[in-house]
């Protein structure tokens, strides 16, 4: 048994790991840096840069010792001069860029480099002379060529007493060992169970989950356990009544049920129940009695697919030998219903029941939202329309880890009931 | 239809014509189908002419007029008729649905085939990639994939079709599995012929009806999501989709205009109670077996 579970927990890890690398695919390498969507177009590119620093964003993605810098954005200068034009004493032709001869230009960084660590000029050009960066030679010749340079405090390009034509320059940052980069930071910080800081409330996303997780389960739990009550009850009943216009019934009434769009179940209900009949309240999260519609509504709404589950499970138990044992024996239609079909119906029913579980943490995205029930589904419904990433990230991470740890418990449970199950 | 009727294809036909149901439900997708065709038509006319189109034209005017013979659905908040409103989210219903289904398809078959077929190393990155992405919770991880895209049409495309492979990849997976050990696979590599020739033209003909039904079945949930997408104010923004169009009724629901609320509910309800219950009916026709594996 523990060489089971031992080999279950190991093979959990790469679907851990596996969840890890898309959500910082996901929101790393194909989303980047939200910088300019939460702080707004009109910022400083200082303030962006703080702003990646903080999050690790101004970092190489998985591993490397170069990265990109918001202080020069790379040129070359195929249509514009770029920030060189604001230079004076530039000429800027077919795409190069002259630095006159005898003159001294800057680079035209848009602040301050940092002073804690190394830069690397990349330039490809040339010059008859012998220009120089500071203290350091360029090593152009007449031919176009690329050079790089390593530099830790920015000077001025002197071309000397030849003119240097550049066609193409950019900044990187050098870090100081290749591991320092943005997979490794989001391990860490994940190691240290940090998750961030929401962009929008500046509070930390572990905060706000802790507080979105009592009110989320208190109407993800009810709703999960009347549901499956019911659904169960009204599978036994169809299978009780199978093959009769009764059963048919069910049938249809589970797909129509099935085929209303969860919106519709939201408005419809706020508008008739609470609204025009004003049995419930509207809004709110104040007393268990704003629970109560919201509730209803989540039941009725995933009353459809799981009643057909459940039909299934029961017609599939009706059809094995030992219902037809028992029959033979003389039992009762009930009996044989209650005491053996859905005793025996139980492992999918619990399986089913296991799987569900993380899916309580999440609530209802929808259900919360409508309702103002401040739980993670708000929460992660605000989080994406203010591209609040932290809290996303956060929310996706969290549900599948217990998604995965659900269905480890569920093997478990499996094993230990059934031995057969270790063998496979 | 061959001479005797009895290929897989014709027989599945004869059998799903028995259905009285599924004919009803084929007529209903058919008519639906050619709702967005219309409505396909118009946007291409009015978008090739560069004009306003009718239905996106404002006339405050004539604002919450109830059902008349003049706009049989009666009209929305700026004037606007709604039938031909829901005739262009028809359009874009159908949009996400195939399009989706473009994305989702190829990839579940792609990786179940390869994983059914080769087994071993294979099989394991396969599996490794589906169990991964289906322990992400589904809803949010659309709507993060659509968020990290950018709101609109091709947030949905992805985030949907990024996300529903995994049930289509499962089933084709077990189904080459299956089939690989069959006496014409055998002969078939006994020919010499090469893999992606046995798998791609002898295998997967024969496992196509999985992903017929799959298709009929994960239309409607497409529809649903590109809905509830719209509506969150997630998804499309300047077309009239039922989302949108069911978040502009829903304040007026408060003042009495019940009209429009209503014709939207019920052209998303018709649509995927007819898809749903094809597919049923497809699955019992093309395949028995499939009958308890599917949701």
């Amino acid at each position: 048994m523990f060489r089971y579970i031992a080999k279950r927990i190991l093979q959990m890890i790469p679907t851990v790991f596996g969840v890890i690398l898309i959500t910082f695919v996901l929101f790393n390498i194909v989303g980047g840096s939200p910088a300019m969507h939460v702080l707004g177009r009109h910022v400083s590119p200082q303030a962006l840069e703080e702003f990646d620093e903080q999050r690790g964003f101004n970092k190489p993605l998985f591993i490397g010792l170069r990265t990109t810098t918001r202080a020069y954005a790379d040129s070359d200068f195929e249509r514009t001069a770029g920030d060189w034009q604001k230079i004076a004493g530039i000429i800027w032709t077919n795409g190069t860029v002259i630095l006159a001869a005898g003159g001294e230009y800057a680079l035209p960084v848009k602040f301050p480099l940092r002073t804690d660590c190394e830069y690397e000029l990349e330039i490809e050009g040339r010059s008859a002379g012998f220009p120089m960066f500071g203290e350091n030679q360029l090593k152009l010749s007449r031919d176009w060529k690329k050079i790089s340079l390593r530099f830790q405090s920015l000077a001025e390009i002197v071309p000397g007493d030849a003119p240097v034509e550049i066609r193409s320059i950019k900044l990187r940052r050098v870090m100081s060992h290749p591991f320092d980069s943005q997979f490794i930071f989001y391990l860490t910080r994940l190691a240290h169970l940090d998750f961030g800081v929401s962009s929008s409330t500046n509070q930390r996303v572990s905060k706000l989950m802790l507080d979105g997780i009592g009110p989320s389960l208190m109407l993800a739990v009810p709703v999960f356990f009347i549901g499956l009550i019911t659904a169960v009850m009204l599978s036994l009943f169809c299978a009780f009544w199978r093959d009769t216009w009764i059963d048919r019934f069910f049938v249809v009434l589970s797909v129509a049920l099935m085929s209303v769009n969860y919106l519709v179940w939201i408005v419809a209900g706020q508008y008739l129940l609470a609204f025009k009949l004003g049995w419930f309240p509207v809004w709110g999260f104040e007393a268990v009695r704003y629970i109560a519609l919201p509730a209803l509504i989540g039941v009725f709404s995933g009353l459809g697919a799981e009643l057909r589950f459940y039909r299934t499970v029961m017609l599939d138990e009706m059809h094995r030998d030992y219902v037809r044992t028992a029959q033979a024996k003389g039992v009762s239609r009930g009996g044989v219903l209650f005491k053996h079909v859905l005793k025996n119906a139980m492992i999918p029913i619990i399986t089913n029941t296991v799987i569900a579980i993380p899916f309580l943490y999440t609530g209802s995205l929808l259900l919360e939202s409508f309702f103002g029930i401040p739980g993670l589904g708000y929460l992660g419904i605000n989080a994406i329309n203010s591209s609040d990433v932290d809290v996303v990230r956060a929310i996706v991470l969290v549900g599948s880890i217990l998604f995965v740890i659900a269905n480890l418990l569920t093997d478990i449970c499996y094993a230990a009931v059934d031995p057969r199950v270790k063998l496979k | 239809m061959s001479e005797k009727g009895n290929s897989l294809w014709s027989d599945a036909w004869r059998r799903l014509k028995k259905n009285r149901l599924a004919m009803v439900c084929l007529g209903i997708v058919a008519f639906y189908t050619l709702a967005a065709l219309y409505g396909e038509a118009v946007y291409q006319y009015y978008h090739a002419k560069d004009q306003t189109a009718f239905y996106q034209k404002t006339d405050l005017g004539l604002a919450y007029q109830p059902p008349s013979s003049k706009h049989l659905m009666g009209t929305d908040a700026l004037g606007r008729d709604v039938m031909q409103r829901l005739i262009q989210g028809t359009r874009i219903a159908y949009k996400v649905g195939i399009i989706t289904a473009l994305i989702a398809i190829p990839i579940g078959v792609f990786f179940g085939c390869l994983a059914g077929y080769f087994g071993g190393r294979v099989d394991d990155f396969v599996v490794w990639l589906y169990s991964t992405v289906a322990s992400i919770p589904g809803l949010l991880f659309i709507l993060a994939i659509a968020m990290v895209v950018g709101k609109g049409l091709l947030g949905i495309y992805l985030g949907i079709g990024l996300t529903t492979w995994v049930g289509l990849c499962r089933l084709i997976r077990g189904e080459v599995m299956k089939h690989k050990e069959q006496a014409y696979v055998q002969a078939a590599r006994a020919l010499g012929l090469s893999w992606p020739r046995i798998l791609f033209r002898h295998i997967l003909p024969n496992v196509f009806h999985v992903i017929i039904v799959t298709f009929t079945l994960r239309f409607p949930a497409a529809v649903s999501t590109e809905v509830i997408m719209s509506f969150l104010g997630i998804g499309v923004a300047t077309e009239p989709s039922w989302g949108l169009m069911i978040n502009s009724a829903r304040m007026r629901l408060w003042q009495g205009v019940w009209w429009e609320m209503t014709f939207v509910t019920l052209a998303i309800f018709g649509l995927v109670l007819a898809f749903n219950l094809l597919g049923d009916a497809l699955r019992d026709a093309l395949d028995p077996r499939l009958r308890t594996e599917g949701s």
